[in-house]
């Protein structure tokens, strides 16, 4: 079976996709770089804004490369290639693939008991469950953008609101970055049964290096005007998290 | 260039993204629901919808209402022409929305400008073709590769890659707003240590923590204003 799934016809299907994909970006990237050029924005800043988040993306790549190692076994490597280039998210793919395996009766995502059926079964799942971003955005994403330009002000408080905006937007982001490391701190406390603090530890080590070590950058950027490290410094830091993690797996 | 002439440029610009952005999503999404219909003509088989509709009731609706608060609470830090393209591309939570932020933050870009809309699009399409020609190097090299990578020493690293990112943004965004991050912190890590079970939902706890954040500093707004100081 594994030799079907990874036969050349696979990866031309997955391949063609991904390609489509990789050009709609590239018309995007350039579209988006003309026009900010024709509104008078700093070439400079449209130029540091690119090479930020080509820093910042090769490590979680690499993440999602491991993503696409870890389905491999089971999926064969032309679908999880598809899957975490395309609409995937890293954390939901297994998650639905184990479920459609198990909806089409094999015991999980196994390689051994895997067949031609339950494979495209499976692909058809993990696209249908994460396809409706791209679906609202098609139907709604152009009066939804206008809504948010041009704020109802008996509903939302008009200039009040739109000041407000960026100071929301952060505190979104807080939002976001607290469930997460909440769920880190509840996992070490609970995680192995109410307060009893054997959980996994592991995931606050690399919040507290990853963060010291963006203090450090912020430092180095802020203080000693050294600014060009200021694209390195998520993916810098990222990196001395996971380094961390692995010291203290061997140190303890 | 007048101011008038600027916003009308970039109206069309943004006019020419929603048209791009909706006609090359649909083809998105027809190529993807047709490849497993396509490796089915392959190997020689179809897919059984009727375990798919299973699955789909099982995880899919999950994965829909998922869909519809991400779609609410990104579209407006991502502008037209990122959100198109995030939602096209995915990893929206652990890659795109972060490297949106701090491309922004960067430029020092404010949400809602044509700037912001610009530098958003640039940072996500940068992104996600960074991403994909990892994953295409990343196939091309997967047997030499395999070995070094999925070495056991090496494993946890890449396991502890959300929460390596999620420390570097605490650090980021905390660091000037602790009076508001200490409530979503302090408020979720003891929803968590009370419903352990809550971690396998966190992006749906993202949504409470983010309202309580945005609730709190909004009163740290009012506050601001009324005393006629920053927030």
């Amino acid at each position: 079976m594994q030799a079907q799934l990874n036969g050349p016809v696979m990866y031309a299907i997955c391949g063609g996709i991904i390609f489509a994909v990789a050009l709609i970006c590239v018309i995007f990237l350039v579209r988006a770089y003309r026009a900010g050029l024709a509104i008078g924005m700093d070439k400079k800043k449209m130029d540091l804004a690119i090479t930020s988040s080509a820093t910042f993306s090769l490590l979680p790549s690499v993440g999602i490369l491991l993503g696409v190692i870890a389905l491999s076994g089971s999926l064969g490597i032309p679908l999880p290639w598809l899957r975490l280039s395309v609409i995937g998210a890293l954390h939901y793919e297994t998650q639905v693939a184990e479920a459609a395996a198990e909806a089409v009766g094999l015991p999980g995502l196994s390689a051994s008991a895997m067949t031609a059926q339950a494979f495209v079964t499976i692909a058809l799942v993990m696209g249908v469950c994460i396809m409706w971003g791209m679906v609202f955005s098609i139907i709604f994403n152009r009066s939804y953008t206008k809504k948010l330009k041009n704020p109802s002000p008996k509903k939302t408080g008009g200039g009040l609101m739109s000041e407000f905006a960026d100071t929301a937007m952060t505190a979104m982001f807080i939002g976001l970055v607290s469930a997460y490391i909440g769920s880190y701190i509840g996992g070490l406390v609970s995680g192995q049964g109410l307060f009893t603090f054997r959980g996994d530890w592991m995931p606050l080590v690399a919040v507290f290096f990853s963060g010291a070590a963006m203090a450090g950058f912020t430092w180095l950027v802020e203080k000693k005007k050294i600014e060009w490290l200021e694209g390195f410094s998520v993916a810098g830091s990222m990196l001395v998290g996971m380094a961390s993690v692995v010291l203290a797996g061997l140190m303890f | 260039m007048t101011s008038e002439e600027k916003n009308s440029m970039f109206e069309k610009y943004e006019a020419g993204t929603h048209r791009l952005g909706m006609i090359l999503s649909s083809v998105t999404l027809v190529l993807l629901l047709s490849a497993p219909f396509l490796m089915g003509a392959v190997l020689g088989t179809m897919p059984d919808l009727g375990a798919a509709g299973k699955a789909f009731l099982a995880i899919g609706l999950v994965y829909l209402v998922s869909c519809i608060a991400e779609y609410l609470i990104y579209v407006p830090i991502l502008g037209s022409g990122g959100s198109y393209l995030a939602f096209i591309t995915g990893n929206l939570i652990n890659m795109k929305i972060p490297c949106a932020m701090n491309a922004r933050d960067i430029v020092g870009a404010k949400t809602g400008t044509p700037e912001n809309e610009i530098i958003a699009t640039l940072s996500i399409a940068t992104s996600s073709l960074v991403t994909i020609v990892v994953l295409a190097l990343g196939v091309l090299l997967l047997i030499p590769l395999q070995p070094i990578l999925q070495q056991p020493a090496l494993q946890p690293a890449f396991d502890y890659v959300v929460p390596a990112l999620f420390g570097a943004m605490a650090y980021k965004y905390y660091r000037k707003h602790m009076h508001i991050a200490v409530w979503p912190l302090l408020v979720m890590s003891v929803l968590f240590m009370l419903v352990p079970s809550l971690e396998s939902a966190t992006s749906f706890m993202i949504i409470p923590s983010g309202a309580l954040a945005i609730g709190i500093a909004y009163l740290y707004y009012r506050r601001g204003k009324k005393k006629g100081g920053p927030l």
